[in-house]
């Protein structure tokens, strides 16, 4: 019997590079059903998930850190862990996020405050022992600024007197590492004035920029830097 | 239980071991592609820790459910890989919605202006598996290397493509379709 896989490799491919739809999931579903035991389809689905397998070593490979195999095997060994399904194991660091950024945001608001006192005493020390605050340098209008703690992932930064990016666009605030740039948060200022907490680590970046980029939040900048501040030069 | 194994011991041996509770085996799994998936993970997320987070929950999956892995489904490498994205996949796209929810003025943007295929010219130093899956890449016609782009390192699906390019949906399918028949061609079985 002769099958018309056409419409069954177009959603394999787009499945192996996990771009289907939910409604095209369950169709690709439906039609690896009607076929059965199908080889073709099988040598399909082998073929897409190869190629789509390969398409990462097209990145430059980033190191991890030295002991994470050995954190993986601690974390299968320990007890009760053996129970933990991949599911399980992103809903937890799901609550791990959730759970830190609402502990950041408590921290993150009295910083703000603390900080905004600080720009009114420019010789008082930082909000929070061992932070440290690093103002932006810019031509424009309004001020930037970054506080975080070095060596631990998150930072706030806030801005006021930031001019109004235009309409449908928004500030998006950046960090480089060795010259790439990686996105951080995108800023949308009411009045000039915003804040907002980052969950980045900032231990690797060397400068941090903003620019001026569309509200959809490009994942690269598309326009030059209005505001930067240098992290390698901070003294503390 | 532990046992000595050659490096240049095949994919699905040493995953096989794995299953057996190997640690030197999963160690050397670890080591080939640990650095390329959090390469795919960071493209993705653009976080380090979460990338971080990624790599560790995905390999921790490897050795906790090798027997996951069909060998009639391809190689380990792409499994492995598949496993990754797949998760990387998940946290931007969970990040989108939690934007939406939040009413704020972001989410993903169109293509990413970092590109692998950028770096075509200079990959004449880089190991012979890079440049070949540039060159590939290189290849495509820039419409269809555009939605490779979106769908796989961005982590767009096939609908937030349509959407924002303008394309009707049924181009941006067919586009991927032949993005990858290309590839496969060029690529041929690949690097192993």
């Amino acid at each position: 019997m002769i099958r018309d896989h056409a419409s069954i490799d177009e959603l394999l491919a787009i499945r192996a590079l996990d771009g289907l739809d939910e409604a095209d999931a369950a169709l690709l579903e439906r039609e690896l059903a009607a076929h059965g035991d199908c080889e073709e389809c099988r040598r399909l689905e082998a073929q897409h998930a190869e190629v789509a397998g390969m398409l990462a070593l097209a990145l430059d490979p980033r190191p991890v850190r030295e002991d994470m195999a050995d954190r993986i095997l601690a974390e299968a060994q320990a007890p009760g862990a053996a129970a933990a399904t991949p599911d399980e194991l992103a809903g937890r660091r799901s609550a791990r996020v959730g759970r830190w950024q609402a502990a950041f945001g408590v921290a993150a608001a009295v910083a703000l405050v603390l900080a905004f006192v600080l720009a009114t005493r420019p010789d008082a020390g930082p909000p929070v022992p061992g932070s440290v605050i690093v103002p932006f340098q810019g031509a424009g209008p309004g001020e930037v600024a970054l506080a975080y703690t070095p060596g631990e992932p998150g930072a706030l930064v806030w801005a006021t007197g930031l001019p109004d990016p235009g309409a449908g666009n928004v500030y998006e605030l950046w960090m480089f590492e060795d010259g790439d740039p990686i996105r951080a948060t995108c800023l949308a200022p009411i009045g000039g004035a915003v804040a907002a907490s980052i969950d980045t680590d900032l231990s690797s970046a060397q400068l941090m920029a903003v620019t001026v980029e569309t509200s959809e939040c490009p994942s690269a900048p598309t326009t030059d830097p209005l505001y930067t501040a240098e992290l390698d030069s901070v003294a503390q | 239980m532990r046992s000595a194994e050659p490096a240049d011991a095949r994919d699905e041996d040493l995953l096989v071991r794995v299953g057996a509770g190997d640690e030197h085996a999963f160690r050397e799994l670890f080591g080939r592609y640990a650095a390329v998936a959090h390469a795919l993970a960071f493209r993705s997320v653009r976080q380090a820790q979460l990338a971080e987070e990624i790599v560790q929950e995905a390999f921790l999956a490897v050795w906790r459910t090798p027997d996951r892995y069909d060998a009639a489904r391809g190689s380990v490498r792409s499994w492995l890989m598949g496993t990754v994205h797949h998760r990387a996949v998940d946290a931007v796209r969970r990040e989108q919605a939690q934007r939406r929810r939040a009413e704020q003025a972001s989410g993903l943007g169109p293509g990413i202006v970092e590109d692998p295929v950028d770096d075509v010219l200079a990959a004449i130093d880089l190991p012979r598996e890079r440049r070949l899956v540039r060159a590939a890449l290189g290849e495509l016609p820039e419409e269809q290397r555009d939605v490779i782009r979106r769908m796989y390192f961005d982590g767009l699906s096939q609908s937030q493509i349509a959407e924002r390019t303008g394309l009707p949906l049924g181009t941006v399918k067919s586009r991927t379709l032949l993005a990858m028949r290309r590839l496969r061609a060029h690529l041929g079985e690949g690097p192993r």
